[in-house]
């Protein structure tokens, strides 16, 4: 190499070498580009195949309806999908599906936020409740659900502590609004931890100048908190939000481990649809339309969200 | 008098915030704490009503019968294989691709890094379908390669080589120019100053892949046939008589068998862990 002139100067960082002038650059591009491509290459073939392999696979079932039993398949064309909108169960799937997605992303992202500033105080032995609220996030999702139906079981601690207050028993997984909101809770205290520490770090990079200046000009914590620190964390909140509405299409565990989308469909969600229908009633071709519904409906919404964004966000220029 | 009341009001106040910490904290802990005692109940203790808080008498046992239902020692270890595995798979592509993104950059870095994004998008529930029926054609039923191979493609690489790709990015360009003028060829560039500087990132990429790939329910679930090669997350949903229904205290000594090699590390590293996941910051 021609450059190699004062090597131990300037591995040292002492000496700085000037950039030499009139190097061939094309040369240097190309095997710098057949490097690049060299590293990347092990990833990039590896996503094309799969992903094609998954999505391509996954339209192209769509279109047929397979009969696992005799090995055939036969073109449809859209009649899986026509099927989506026709079948009276899916009312009440989509319904609970919105509902957690809602409700996780929502009052996920509040929770979490509010958690956060519960925690951003300067306590002695702080950081052990810090721990204690991130504890169920290491917690694996059936572990978890595994606990929780242990808590929920008939006569179980739940319906003990009730019992102590004089409420009776109630049905906790026997479907209906309290099922779903049970579900809800146990999702929502399984992975609430992950954003308050997103939140922590987002709160305690908030220039403590920007919120002194605030009270000096009168502005009372809230107004500090609503118009200073709120505008400052608004990417980490876009961030977890996001998280949450794609998260919240997977309460699938809870759902196969709790009530298996039971009674009838009344606590399934579209996730768990695609599995029922694919894995225990053999129907791939109508899976795999819910499939492709299910990922044009996180696509859209992600998308929206996305679109928003310049005004959810304050720096977002920067 | 005054400062006494000030401070007489801070005690007053920090025992609120504690007060209100503590409860919040026992939604957290209360069902890990409610799972402990319950495994070391006898069946007939679980059953009865009101619930007892404590076991009256610790049954050990109930950790005995863990391993002679299942061979949950092997599925344990089944766990750590796989998760090894979608690590070492992960981080062999995710390291190279990042650093290709951040440093080298070659025509078309950009367009590259969106497609190799674009699997975070791709939810697993909705892709599940056409994999099964790809590794069953391929005779991968019943093995580790849809598991290791899928979710390294699909789930975990994307995002270790977005970790890795902005660990490259922070480091100052001088190194590079450096280890040129040092007489360094590209790959030495990349494996001899860059990537040790990048260890705490590496750290965090095999943190994120490890837990996925621990995770993991469905893809097991569909996947894997014979119970000895089951993982963790199936077996512990399979402690059940199928006459007498769940063994409550079985499952939750094999549950909380699974939890706690996770909890004693993050015990240890709590502190690197808490301040690491604080003070790392997310800038958007």
């Amino acid at each position: 190499m021609n450059q190699r002139t004062h090597p131990r100067v300037a591995a040292s960082g002492i000496v700085r070498a000037p950039r030499p002038a009139g190097r061939r650059r094309g040369g240097r591009d190309a095997g710098r580009n057949a490097f690049g491509y060299l590293l990347l290459a092990p990833q990039t073939l590896g996503l094309l195949v799969v992903g094609l392999v998954a999505i391509g696979g996954v339209v192209q079932l769509s279109l047929t309806r397979v009969n696992v039993l005799a090995g055939t398949r036969e073109f449809v064309g859209l009649e899986n999908y026509a099927r989506i909108f026709s079948d009276p169960d899916m009312g009440v799937i989509l319904t609970n599906t919105f509902f957690f997605v809602f409700v996780l992303s929502v009052a996920g992202t509040a929770l979490a936020l509010a958690l956060a500033v519960l925690l951003n105080q300067k306590l002695p032995g702080i950081n052990i409740f810090r721990s204690a609220i991130f504890i169920p996030a290491l917690v694996t999702t059936v572990a978890w659900t595994l606990v929780w139906r242990f808590i929920l079981q008939p006569e179980g601690l739940l319906d003990g502590m009730l019992g102590l207050v004089g409420a009776g028993p109630l049905p906790w997984l026997r479907g209906g609004w309290l099922t779903l909101a049970v579900f809800a809770v146990i999702q929502l205290t399984k992975n609430v931890g992950i954003n308050v520490m997103i939140f922590l770090a987002a709160l305690q990079a908030v220039p403590q100048e920007l919120i002194d200046a605030a009270r000096v000009d009168g502005a009372g914590p809230w107004s500090r908190f609503r118009h200073v620190v709120l505008p400052q964390i608004s990417p980490a909140i876009l961030m977890v939000f996001m998280l949450m509405i794609s998260g919240s299409f997977k309460v699938f565990e809870l759902v196969l481990l709790l009530t298996n989308g039971g009674p009838g469909v009344q606590t399934s969600v579209l996730a768990f649809e695609i599995f029922r229908q694919a894995f225990r009633l053999n129907d791939i071709g109508y899976a795999a339309a819910l499939a492709v519904f299910l990922f044009a409906l996180v696509l859209a919404l992600t998308g929206i969200i996305w679109q928003f964004r310049r005004r959810l966000v304050f720096h977002e220029a920067d | 008098m005054k400062r006494i009341d000030r401070r007489g009001s801070l005690i007053l106040r920090r025992s609120g915030s504690y007060a209100l910490l503590t409860v919040i904290s026992l939604l957290f802990i209360g069902p890990i704490l409610w799972m402990l005692s319950g495994s070391l109940k006898s069946i007939n203790e679980i059953l009865r009503y009101p619930p007892t808080i404590l076991p009256e008498v610790f049954h050990w046992e109930n950790y005995l019968q863990v391993f002679t239902l299942q061979p949950f020692g092997r599925q344990f270890l089944n766990s750590v294989l796989v998760m090894t595995l979608v690590c070492g798979l992960t981080l062999l592509i995710a390291i190279p691709a990042g650093y290709a993104l951040a440093r080298v950059r070659p025509a078309g870095a950009a367009v590259i890094f969106v497609v190799l994004l674009s699997g975070i998008f791709i939810p697993p529930e909705a892709v599940i379908v056409p994999l099964f029926q790809t590794a069953a054609q391929l005779g991968w039923i019943d093995s580790y390669l849809p598991l290791v191979i899928f979710t390294s493609m699909l789930a975990t690489a994307p995002v270790a080589m977005f970790i890795m790709r902005q660990a490259f990015l922070t480091l100052p360009p001088e190194f590079e120019e450096a280890a040129t003028l040092d007489g360094a060829g590209r790959w030495r560039t990349m494996a001899q100053i860059f990537l040790p500087l990048v260890r705490p990132s590496i750290a965090s990429a095999v943190v994120f892949t490890a837990w996925f790939s621990w995770n993991q329910f469905l893809e097991p679930l569909v996947y894997l046939r014979s119970q000895e090669l089951l993982t963790v997350p199936v077996a512990l949903t399979l402690f059940e008589d199928p006459l007498a229904g769940p063994r409550w205290n079985v499952q939750m000594a094999a549950t909380t068998l699974s939890v706690l090699p996770v909890l004693i590390v993050f015990l240890i590293a709590q502190r690197q862990v808490v301040s690491g996941l604080t003070a790392g910051g997310l800038k958007s």
